[in-house]
């Protein structure tokens, strides 16, 4: 399939998969190198941003986000933005004021989320690669259930510039593909310092010094609560890699169970406070009463946009930031952190690499997610979340498929700054994986 | 009673605390703004580094311990003015934390913290219905200085706030007009509950608000009511005080960290910077080490601190007295006409020390030094003078008291100078007649 090929058809294959929001009106290629998307909480100056909500429809920003503008100047072109859980807020893309994109191996499924479209339009099209967010494990979780790769790098690693905020202190760009190889390629692409995000000065140059990934610790906690066909896929891929020469042990790592609840009052104490500035004003819609007062204004045009999910996290993270609950929620969050990376760190003075499913089970149907409560999908994350709380790169590889053809995945966590051998780890899990494409029906 | 201030300035940076935009005085509402001072989704602030070190030449200023590490927090509320619904300023470990500021009197004034923070946009009435927003100061940078409840009276907290507002003018080099940039929120409690008197600008108008609120709140006492909690407004045009929310309490805000800039380490930055000594302090010094009234020294300084050092060197080379005599007399009222000629003042200490060597006679170095500061020819400097000496001298044979009085208390003098400035139909500048009464009054004692 050439460029122009992709360019003349995904606009109908879009419309059954719904992996696009906004699309390119492009059918020429031009000299581009190549064709990427990018999800739609990334600014893009010549595609409407909504980032999932109905609040920011119309939204057309100013400025290229840094990753988009890398991928641009390395000769990419933009042919969509992706659809995703309204503002990254949701484990399976249906939390969306937009539209929800639907699982290449069975449309009734689930693509997961938060980047569910990227997901989406990576295993759909061929030599594809798209940019992806994670604050809670939004790229390994769709990556997964797509049966491709993703991966996330480490927090700071590539410019957050341009990335309509979720957690700012856990928002990762990173990138999904059905490609082994373009892990490293596109991460090396988009990552480096930028002056417009301070967070991204710190880090230390990427390098390819050729560093294998020899051994990987599987937590004890990371082995329950599976279901049967992705504790079957992940116990022969945990043989496969031992004779890959890879040496796999069991550890403890006890505070891996306080890492979830740690993360849901930190990503949504921040979540809380970025949200606070869409009130109808200055950009995005702008449709409301003007007769009330402002404050009567801000409420009513809330109350209207957002979307179920959202308000809940609004009032989550406001609760746990108030006087009198902050000490008891944020404060403590915050030291959970320091103990979730504290374990993380003493288990890679041992080994590479941390190793467990992606997710407990493969992409659900949409009449299961909405039999489940708010708590049911957050639960959903507890093997994601750690690595994201923690900030610590990781990476997603299609691992087997279950009784129905679903993928299952199988998520590496490597040190800060040690992406290398999660790239050495796709590259060579890819060899011996036999990769089982979507069939796509227009 | 107790009164405490917190005092908002403007730091005096070229661009914007968190992006590139001007700090300068914008052609049109809306233009001096950006992806960033506006909120847009996406946008990222960016530390402007300079705003740190104001912070910690005001901290140093203010006797404060400079924190080894700072970051800054979110303040989450929502005003149409404020761009993101959230305020990024500092909640724990500000720049400084702990000092202690004195009054002119020597009664200290502690000072509870200083954090910078920044401005809000401005919101614009427009009829009764509707507003409109301009974001030019949104971005600027600010200090917020926050006393404890020290000062006992509205007189006081002016005089603190003047005192205050010169030294940090001069330490951080703010531009003149920076009492306009000054905005000010006071908390006082006559009794025991405390209300804030939210965004007073200007000296004077602190001075109203807090009397407004004593007379207020000591009416509610007597009558037996009690005093409520709230944040009130001042009404300049009416010179009241009106309630705008009852007890909101400051942590209603939900602060938390500000992820997207990080931890600042200001233990090398704060060794680094060495500030100038202050007004406030010179004048404390300069009236000890010379002997002189507190009251004068402060004087100097607050004409030109150059004008101060001046006087130092003069009082070291010739003794206080012709120091006293020659530079806090006609030096000074020349002062300001003298560098808004642009003439340097390298050529006074020469004058004053051939008079001090006897070459030159008291009338001779006056008529000299003023001829020199103001450009103007001996002689005619001599004849108009020679004509005001003469009408004081007139004035002090028909009122001989002045000369006694005057060694009792220097104020008599103002019964002189006011005669003397109604006699000459406002001829003479008042600062050149205060000094000649002076001259006069003591070459007679």
């Amino acid at each position: 399939m050439t460029m122009r090929d992709v360019l003349s058809s995904f606009r109908e294959i879009n419309s059954k998969y719904h992996m696009f929001h906004a699309v390119t009106g492009d059918a020429d290629p031009g000299d581009a190198a190549f064709l990427f998307s990018a999800k739609d909480n990334l600014t893009s100056a010549d595609m409407e941003t909504c980032s999932g909500s109905r609040i920011l429809e119309g939204y057309r920003p100013a400025f290229d986000a840094e990753s988009i503008a890398r991928m641009r100047a390395a000769g990419g072109k933009l042919i969509g933005k992706c659809n995703m859980d309204e503002f990254g807020f949701g484990t399976f893309s249906v939390n969306s004021g937009l539209e929800i994109p639907r699982n290449p191996y069975d449309p009734e499924r689930s693509c997961g989320g938060s980047s569910g479209g990227s997901a989406c339009a990576a295993a759909v099209f061929e030599d594809h690669v798209s940019l992806g967010v994670s604050t809670g494990g939004s790229i390994c979780c769709p990556a997964s259930f797509c049966g491709i790769y993703g991966i996330a790098p480490t927090y700071g690693r590539v410019s957050r510039y341009g990335l309509i905020d979720y957690g700012n202190s856990l928002d990762k760009i990173g990138v999904l593909s059905a490609r082994a190889g373009d892990m490293r390629k596109y991460i090396h692409m988009i990552s480096g310092r930028d002056p417009k995000d301070p967070t991204s000065c710190a880090q230390p140059e990427l390098k390819d010094t050729g560093r294998k990934l020899k051994s990987a610790a599987v937590p004890k906690d990371g082995t329950e609560g599976l279901s049967a066909d992705v504790k079957d896929a992940f116990d022969r891929s945990l043989e496969k890699l031992k004779s890959m020469g890879i040496d796999v042990e069991t550890v403890e790592m006890p505070s891996l169970k306080y890492a979830m609840p740690a993360y849901y009052v930190l990503a949504t104490s921040e979540a809380s406070t970025n949200l606070a500035r869409y009130v109808g004003m200055r950009y995005g819609r702008q449709r409301g009463d003007l007769s009330l007062r402002f404050d009567d204004y801000f409420s009513s045009f809330r109350s209207e946009y957002f979307g179920e999910e959202a308000k809940r996290r609004i009032l989550l993270g406001t609760y746990t930031r108030m006087a009198g609950f902050r000490d008891r929620y944020y404060a403590k969050a915050l030291r959970v952190r320091q103990s979730v990376i504290a374990d993380y760190k003493s288990v890679f003075s041992r080994f590479d690499a941390v190793l467990t499913p992606t997710m407990p089970f493969t992409a659900p149907r949409f009449g299961e997610i909405s039999g489940m409560s708010a708590l049911d999908a957050y639960k959903a994350d507890y093997l994601t979340v750690p690595a994201n709380l923690a900030g610590t790169p990781h990476l997603s590889v299609p691992c087997g498929y279950d009784r129905n053809g679903m993928p299952i995945g199988m998520q590496f966590v490597a040190d800060h700054w040690n992406e290398e051998v999660l790239f050495d780890a796709a590259e060579s899990w890819e060899k011996g994986f036999e990769m089982v494409k979507p069939e796509v029906k227009v | 009673m107790k009164i405490g201030l917190e005092i908002h300035v403007q730091l005096p940076t070229a661009s914007k605390m968190f992006c590139s935009c001007p700090t300068t005085d914008a052609p049109a509402p809306n233009t001096h703004v950006c992806p960033t001072c506006l909120g847009m989704p996406g946008s990222r602030p960016v530390l402007n580094r300079k705003v740190l070190e104001y912070g910690i030449m005001l901290a140093k200023m203010l006797g404060c311990t400079v924190a080894d590490t700072t970051w800054f927090s979110r303040k989450t509320y929502f005003y149409p003015d404020m761009s993101k619904s959230v305020q990024i300023t500092q909640y724990d470990n500000p720049v400084g934390e702990g000092g202690v500021y004195y009054l002119d009197s020597g009664k200290p004034i502690r000072i509870t913290r200083i954090h910078v923070e920044e401005d809000p946009g401005k919101t614009k009435r427009v009829g009764d219905l509707s507003s409109l927003i301009d974001y030019n100061r949104s971005g600027i940078p600010l200090a917020e200085i926050v006393t404890e409840p020290d000062l006992s009276t509205p007189a006081e907290a002016r005089s603190f706030l003047g005192q205050l507002i010169e030294d940090i003018r001069y330490v951080i080099d703010l531009p003149g007009d920076g009492e306009r940039s000054i905005r000010c929120d006071c908390n006082i409690s006559v009794g025991k509950e405390r209300c804030e008197v939210k965004n007073v600008t200007g000296l004077k108008n602190v001075e109203r608000a807090l009397t407004f609120e004593v007379v207020r709140q000591t009416k509610i006492l007597k009558a037996g009511g009690k005093i409520e909690r709230e944040t009130r407004r001042f009404d300049e045009e009416r010179g009241v005080t009106v309630s705008v929310r009852k007890k909101e309490f400051e942590a209603d805000y939900g602060y938390i960290d500000e992820p997207d800039l990080g931890i600042f380490h200001l233990k090398e930055m704060s060794d680094r910077i060495k500030i100038k000594e202050s007004p406030q302090k010179m004048a404390v010094r300069i009236s000890a080490e010379y002997g002189i009234d507190k009251k004068m020294a402060r004087q100097l300084i607050s004409t030109s601190a150059d004008l101060a050092s001046l006087f130092e060197s003069a009082a070291r080379e010739f003794g206080t007295k012709d120091a006293v005599k020659w530079i806090a007399g006609p030096v000074s009222s020349n002062w300001k006409t003298m560098e808004s000629l642009g003439i340097s003042p390298e050529g006074i200490v020469p004058i004053v020390r051939e008079h001090c060597g006897g070459k030159i006679t008291d009338t001779e170095c006056g008529i000299r030094l003023k001829s020199y500061m103001t450009g103007k020819e001996p002689e005619e400097i001599a004849g108009s003078s020679g004509d005001l000496d003469k009408i004081i001298a007139g004035y002090l044979d028909s009122n001989p008291s002045v000369v006694s009085d005057y060694a009792k208390n220097p104020k008599a003098a103002n019964k002189a100078i006011g005669a003397v400035m109604k006699q000459s139909g406002g001829k003479y500048q008042s600062s050149e007649v205060v000094e000649a009464v002076k001259r006069i009054i003591e070459s007679r004692m």
